[in-house]
């Protein structure tokens, strides 16, 4: 990637391939987060439509999903006390994840931007404003975000969807599940959530370097 | 001051707090350079010499007194008009390179101009090809040796034409063989007509640079034409 092609974009790409294992590793664990996000999301979504149109099983179109969810409902004669328990949990479970997914984030580009903090001096030295500067990061972030999102989708969600599946399966019964929705609105908001999300922690863990003076950011890089 | 100078500097002053006490960096120092001087800045360390560097590139800001480069003078301009400026007119060159490490050679030349629209891989080409490093271009930081790290930064330097280098220690952490080849290139850029400042410890650099200013205690001690550096000078 060189040439015209050499821009911010190609420059954060070169750094997230430079540091293959810590990328593959924050995308590993940002995906699961935002895997389970969306399941709770879409499970959310699932008995809202439940109780608001209070018809039969609601079919989902998890790519890779098994049939068992199939035997799994809520259950018709479940108060509607219970009902509301089921629907604040599931929103808790999916704020505290995102919660979580926002700090893995934060922790790995602090960390990456303390490393940089040379590279930062640098970039500044050679005349790029703060903005410039914090335009890489942020592409950066954001890539962390659309990757983690994809293979939250495609691959997290399978296979939670269908591990969940098989826990249950083996249970004595009582228990009770709602196939998960995922549509295209659910689709676009986690998305947006996950680039949102990796966007801000960004940007909180790496505005202050950034606006230091090169002066004193700028140590010995390579 | 004089007319005619490409760089003034009057009265700078620069104090930092350093463990709850005030150092002057710099203290009330004066000097001119022509365009298309070649300059070496002498003295030990804490001389001020980076100090002064940093003044001359628009990194810092004096706490009194004005730099003057061409028309532009530095202490009026904001800190996102100092960055343009720099970007612009000034190649920094380093003492430990401060190349990105996720970045080949090539990538490292064309990062000050990432932003633009222009396609500059050729001329980033051309220029590691005249730092003799034209086999190397697909090699990260980490693959090339002091010397040859030290030449990509100077690629880079030079990759948006600019008309002042500003080189702290540029000899200072590669062999002298290397360093050799080094000064030959700063040279050449000077018989092009580049303006350049080097702060160092090294007197091969000193002796084959026009003029050599000798700095205490951040100020001036010794300036004009070049003369043989006395024996005993470790800087």
């Amino acid at each position: 990637m060189i040439g015209r092609t050499f821009n911010p974009a190609s420059y954060a790409i070169s750094h997230l391939r430079h540091g293959l294992f810590r990328s593959l590793t924050t995308v590993a664990t940002l995906s699961i987060t935002l895997a389970f996000a969306i399941l709770t999301s879409s499970m959310l979504l699932g008995v809202t439509q439940r109780i608001d149109e209070d018809e039969g099983l609601l079919r989902g179109n998890i790519p890779g999903s098994i049939d068992m969810f199939s035997e799994f409902n809520i259950d018709p004669e479940l108060s509607e006390e219970a009902r509301s328990a089921l629907l604040h949990w599931m929103f808790l479970t999916t704020a505290l994840v995102l919660i979580v997914a926002f700090f893995i984030v934060y922790n790995t580009m602090a960390m990456s931007v303390e490393e940089r903090r040379a590279e930062i001096g640098v970039l500044r030295a050679i005349g790029f404003s703060t903005a410039e500067v914090l335009r890489i990061f942020l592409i950066e972030g954001g890539m962390i975000g659309i990757i983690s999102w994809t293979v939250a989708l495609f691959l997290g969600m399978p296979f939670i969807v269908n591990l969940a599946a098989y826990l249950i399966s083996k249970g004595d019964g009582g228990l009770f599940f709602v196939q998960p929705v995922i549509d295209l609105p659910l689709a676009a908001l986690s998305l947006a959530v996950s680039v949102g999300l990796c966007l801000i922690s960004t940007y909180l863990a790496s505005i202050r370097r950034i606006r230091k003076p090169p002066v004193d950011t700028m140590r010995p890089a390579v | 001051m004089s007319d005619g100078q490409f760089i003034t500097v009057e009265g700078i002053r620069k104090t930092y707090r350093v463990g709850g006490s005030n150092v002057n960096a710099l203290d009330g120092l004066d000097m001119t350079l022509a365009k298309g001087e070649m300059c070496t800045l002498m003295g030990p360390s804490g001389s001020g010499k980076t100090t002064l560097l940093n003044m001359l590139g628009g990194l810092d800001v004096p706490d009194e007194g004005s730099v003057r480069i061409g028309k532009v003078e530095l202490t009026r301009l904001s800190e996102g008009q100092r960055a343009a400026f720099r970007r612009g007119n000034v190649g920094f060159i380093f003492q430990f390179f401060n190349l990105i490490p996720s970045l080949t050679a090539l990538e490292n030349v064309l990062v000050p101009v990432m932003f633009d629209s222009r396609d500059m891989s050729d001329r980033a080409r051309e220029l590691l090809e005249r730092v003799g490093l034209s086999n190397r271009e697909g090699h990260l930081p980490g693959e090339l040796s002091g010397g040859e790290r030290q030449r990509v930064a100077i690629a880079r330097a030079l990759i948006n034409d600019p008309s002042l280098i500003l080189a702290d220690e540029p000899t200072g952490n590669i062999d002298s063989e290397t360093a050799r080849e080094i000064v030959s290139l700063f040279k050449e850029l000077n018989s092009e007509g580049k303006t350049l400042i080097l702060a160092t410890h090294d007197r091969l650099v000193a002796s084959r640079s026009g003029r050599s200013l000798r700095m205490r205690d951040g100020r001036l001690v010794r300036g004009g034409p070049q003369k043989r550096a006395p024996a005993g000078d470790s800087g």
